[in-house]
């Protein structure tokens, strides 16, 4: 029963088999995806989860937005859009908006780095269950490419008003909203669990 | 099997929710990952049906009070969700009026009728179209998070605009109500298990059989 899955959508018990490099498997009863399997799938992991924690650490160092109006001039960093709920009365708020856009992608790609290391060099390490769990269970709660649209949005509502320059943290953050989406399709909840269970049998 | 499939929970098998693992039903927790097993989510349709009327009630305020406060040279203005639409539309930004009404208007609506939808579907035992049900829970599991397009604005207006006594953007109390109907849709999609549907066509397969 090593290859068996039963499909998240109808619970129908499948035999994916051994699927070829970079291709996907979907249930023939219900069409929910099942799994996908790339020869390198890890590897593409832990180096778009490089990438996006870098572009995450640009996005931090730099004004986000700026914006110019008779003289005046205001500038967000990403910290700012949440802080200033806080700020003017709503921290819980703020809150809830630090957790979808910082904390739970800086969380997951932490967790990405730690299962993807160890699994690429061939090495047991006590946190891998606990971390693979909670790597999945976060998946659903980031919303950094939400945050993009939202920044797009408030542009144009405000383009009127006055000039509006992006900074270099909102060219990092939309990067990093990139290649952190890479990092999550490549992370494969089937594929990365027979990973692990081949490196604890070899040992 | 009158329909030739075999399901997990047929075989006696659990699939674990967060390894994929399976393993004899009668376990607990997983034994890969420690995770706590279950053939089905317990009170599925319950739970996700209390959390849908949560949603709706939160959708009330988030619609009836202000999501922002503009102050243009010290006098404040007030505005709700479909305010900002209507401002949007008479600026003449239709495309990103039309972002924002899908985002907060069609996307939180359609997610919470589809799933009420597809929960009374569950508990009438509606056996048709089992396919296009699951695939329409997939699609509403989906776009839920699209819907906080409107409180991320609100966030990044007050955070960019503070220029005091000529421009200023605060944020109003239906932004919290609003960040709440998508948190509540959100849980409570991930509540739903669409495999009851298709227990439920195996259950009508086999008593027609015998």
């Amino acid at each position: 029963m090593d290859n068996l899955i039963a499909c998240h959508g109808c619970d129908l018990l499948v035999d994916v088999g051994n699927l070829e490099d970079d291709s996907r498997a979907y249930c023939p009863r219900c069409g929910h995806f099942l799994t996908r399997y790339q020869r390198d799938g890890m590897s593409r992991v832990l180096a778009y989860a490089i990438a996006a924690i870098v572009l995450l650490l640009v996005a931090s160092s730099f004004p986000f937005l700026s914006f110019k109006q008779a003289g005046l001039e205001s500038v967000m960093t990403l910290y700012g859009a949440p802080g200033s709920l806080a700020r003017y009365g709503m921290p819980a708020l703020g809150l809830i908006v630090a957790t979808f856009i910082i904390i739970v992608p800086s969380l997951i790609l932490l967790l990405m780095v730690m299962i993807s290391v160890p699994l690429l060099i061939g090495r047991r390490v006590p946190w891998m269950h606990a971390a693979t769990r909670a790597v999945f269970a976060l998946q659903n709660w980031s919303m950094a490419e939400v945050f993009i649209i939202g920044v797009l949005v408030s542009l144009v509502k405000i383009m009127s008003l006055a000039t509006v320059i992006l900074g270099i943290s909102f060219w990092a953050y939309s990067a990093f909203s990139i290649c952190f989406i890479l990092a999550l399709v490549s992370l494969d909840r089937y594929q990365c669990w027979q990973l692990i269970d081949q490196l604890e049998a070899q040992a | 099997m009158s329909t030739g499939a075999v399901t997990a929970a047929d075989s006696d098998l659990a699939s674990c929710h967060t390894c994929c693992k399976l393993s004899p039903a009668s376990l607990h927790r997983c034994p890969r990952c420690g995770a706590t097993l279950h053939l089905r989510i317990t009170d599925s349709v319950q739970r996700t049906v209390a959390l849908l009327i949560t949603a709706t009630i939160l959708y009330i305020p988030a619609n009836v009070y202000p999501i922002m406060v503009t102050e243009y040279l010290g006098v404040p203005e007030a505005s709700t969700i479909m305010g900002g639409v209507v401002v949007l539309v008479k600026l003449g930004s239709i495309p990103v009026a039309a972002v924002i009404f899908i985002a907060s208007v069609v996307v939180p609506l359609a997610k919470i009728a589809a799933m009420f939808y597809l929960t009374w579907s569950v508990a009438r035992r509606k056996l048709e179209g089992p396919r296009r049900r699951t695939k329409l829970y997939v699609v509403a599991e989906f776009v839920g998070k699209w819907s906080m397009i409107d409180v991320f604005v609100v966030a990044i207006l007050v955070a960019l605009v503070q220029l005091q006594g000529l421009l200023a953007f605060y944020p109003g109390i239906a932004a919290y109500s609003f960040a709440g109907v998508v948190l509540v849709t959100m849980v409570a999609a991930e509540n739903f298990d669409s495999r009851l549907m298709w227990d439920q066509l195996e259950e009508k397969n086999d008593s027609s059989r015998t």
